[in-house]
């Protein structure tokens, strides 16, 4: 039998999706013992895991080096891959968020050239472009978003929200919601359809585990 | 200037021996395929008129097309697909041509995408166009001249996964959704987000039947069965139509023979715009895209100055030749069967032989290059010749087996008969 291959997005996702694959009755011992490989299998349901960066996730996935991916809503906008997203997994929700100071709130459409700063500049720009039909100027960078308006970087930012605890902290609010942030299944379009019994049968019983979970709570 | 002298650009590659002669191979399986089925080849320029892939409702992605100009201004590309192509010479060159018509071609296009996984920025298609006959047999004679040509070219475990538009159009005039928010539910069915989909169907407010449907759109894919489970809804008529059209194509396709190759998927709604009837795609192992790609276009032609119904569909020699190594599925490779090594004085004599082997089939490369016999037959050794010919010019023949370093002794005569 082929194996199916399911990579992890490296970190606390990863976590979860272990133990909800454990629970749902897939052998995910050898991810939890020590060791520097990056393949994991279990050899009785035949199943590979693998651990790799969130962002890369969508592209093992695409291409099919991935069956199945866990992974952020969030990576899932900035990446654009062309894959199923079959399963919300209810974990690690949040809000992808257009930030700025107060001053700004209800005045975001009159500032004319607006710079954005963020970690996301595909997420942004189809924001911007497509959803409000305005150009933007895009400033990438690659963590502590929130500092970029409080120094002259940028008008505002586009980021993920947890509690607004960060924002809250520097001053800054939230001016509009692009999406709800959850981690998701993703799927590729074609082991869909060639193992749609075995995919189906992993996706059913994580469904079930995560229904399981939520009625505990 | 010349830094980049040694290298190709990105996304375009060398196909040497082993993988040219394979991509050849399936390329003329294919083709034989195709004029077994009543196809006529025709091959049209590389290089065409932006404004025939753009026309008004773009057709494909500007930034997708490799673009540039000719000596007046306008602008050029080289061609990124030829189901257009094709359909411009129908409707201009060959609108006279009686009806239906069955073209195929077998060409390299050119798009920029992100590569990998097989795909790269040149590409060779191959495909059909069955133009002017707009009956669910036309569309059951492409899926099957496809199911066939995939066989040809070696592919023992694929899946073709039929849909069909108008179930979905129906849906979405059915609930009246606007153009922008079809456009929205499209996208959510076509990744089979459930959520995507529930957040739309619940923010519209449509009735609890046909909200129940739409939810369960993303899941109606698989055997036959699909299509009951969606009929027992009840539906408006554009969507039964849709369903009583795939149930019938499926009959069709089992008078073939072809069932087990065919499965549907209703919530299959890529490109809309392009596609008004069944589309279709082909999915085999370790490849992680669809391979053959291809459905009804009624409006396309008519684009270019001719009405008339079309469907089609391509298929990607590079993903086949892809699938087929990663499936180590074994594959011919070229070989050299004999080098003709002449002494002395039995050049004129070598030439004929070896037209007279090639006659036979035998694949001969003549020797000129070696200085001794141990040379040639090293030579030979190195590049998995079958043998070696030592040819004298009294027409003795020393034959040295490569395999086991057998040597015999004959002459030309017991080799080619009287033919030299």
């Amino acid at each position: 039998m082929r194996y199916i291959n399911i990579a992890l997005s490296k970190g606390r996702l990863a976590d979860y999706a272990v133990s909800l694959f454990s629970k749902s009755g897939i052998d995910c011992s050898e991810i939890n013992e020590k060791s520097r490989k990056l393949i994991f299998t279990d050899e009785v349901n035949n199943i590979k895991f693998f651990l790799v960066k969130p962002s890369d996730v969508p592209t093992y996935v695409e291409y099919g080096a991935a069956d199945i991916g866990i992974v952020g809503r969030d990576t899932l906008l900035e990446e654009g891959r062309n894959l199923y997203e079959v399963l919300n997994l209810d974990f690690g929700a949040c809000r992808m968020v257009v930030a700025g100071p107060k001053e700004l709130e209800g005045k975001l459409d009159s500032i004319t050239n607006k710079r954005v700063a963020t970690k996301y500049p595909n997420v942004a720009r189809e924001y911007f472009e497509h959803t409000k039909r305005e150009s933007i100027e895009i400033i990438k960078l690659n963590g502590s978003v929130e500092l970029a308006p409080l120094v002259g970087l940028s008008e505002v930012i586009v980021d993920i929200v947890e509690s607004g605890r960060t924002l809250k902290d520097n001053g800054l609010v939230v001016l509009e919601t692009i999406a709800d942030i959850s981690a998701r299944m993703v799927v590729n379009r074609v082991s869909m359809k060639m193992e749609n019994k075995r995919i189906g049968a992993l996706i059913e019983g994580i469904r079930k585990q995560i229904e399981k979970d939520s009625d505990e709570k | 200037m010349k830094q980049w002298k040694i290298y190709t650009p990105d996304g375009v590659q060398d196909f040497l021996f082993k993988d040219c002669y394979q991509k050849k191979n399936i390329e003329d399986k294919v083709r034989k395929l195709f004029r077994n089925w009543g196809y006529m080849e025709i091959e049209t320029p590389t290089i065409e008129f932006y404004d025939t892939f753009s026309s008004n409702n773009e057709l494909i992605p500007q930034e997708e097309m490799f673009k540039f100009y000719d000596q007046q201004g306008r602008i050029l590309v080289l061609r990124p697909d030829l189901t257009i192509p094709v359909a411009r010479v129908a409707a201009t060159h060959d609108k006279d041509n009686t009806l239906p018509m069955k073209y195929f071609y077998v060409g390299n296009c050119y798009k920029y995408r992100e590569m990998g996984g097989g795909k790269q920025k040149e590409y060779t298609q191959a495909g059909v166009e069955l133009l002017g006959d707009s009956s669910v047999e036309a569309d059951a004679e492409v899926i099957a001249t496809a199911i066939y040509a995939a066989k040809a070219a070696g592919i023992e475990k694929f899946q073709i996964d039929i849909g069909q538009v108008e179930f979905f159009k129906g849906i979405v005039e059915e609930a009246g959704f606007d153009e922008f928010e079809a456009e929205k539910l499209r996208l959510s069915i076509d990744k089979k987000d459930y959520l995507g989909v529930e957040e739309i169907v619940k923010a519209k407010g449509v009735n609890s039947d046909l909200k129940n449907l739409i939810l369960e759109l993303p899941a109606l894919f698989g055997s036959s069965e699909v299509l009951e489970k969606a009929e027992r809804v009840v539906l408006n008529e554009r969507s039964q139509d849709a369903i009583k059209y795939l149930k019938k194509l499926l009959g069709i396709l089992e008078e073939y023979q072809l069932s087990q190759y065919v499965s549907i998927d209703l919530g299959m709604v890529h490109s809309i715009s392009y596609y008004t009837g069944i589309i279709f795609r082909g999915v085999t192992y370790d490849i992680g895209f669809p391979f053959i790609s291809g459905g009804r276009y009624d409006k396309l032609v008519a684009k270019y100055g001719r009405d008339c119904p079309a469907t089609g569909f391509s298929m990607g020699i590079n993903l086949v030749l892809a699938a087929l190594q990663r499936q180590k599925v074994e594959l011919a490779e070229p070989k050299i069967d004999t080098l003709v090594f002449c002494e002395e004085g039995a050049r004129e004599l070598g030439f004929k032989l070896s037209n007279v082997l090639r006659d036979m089939e035998v694949i001969v490369q003549l020797d000129f290059s070696n200085k001794s016999i141990e040379a040639a037959v090293s030579y030979s050794k190195n590049k998995n010749i079958g043998g070696t010919i030592r040819l004298f010019k009294d027409g003795r023949i020393e034959l040295h087996e490569t395999a086991t370093g057998d040597v015999k002794n004959t002459t030309i005569k017991e080799l080619a008969g009287d033919f030299v």
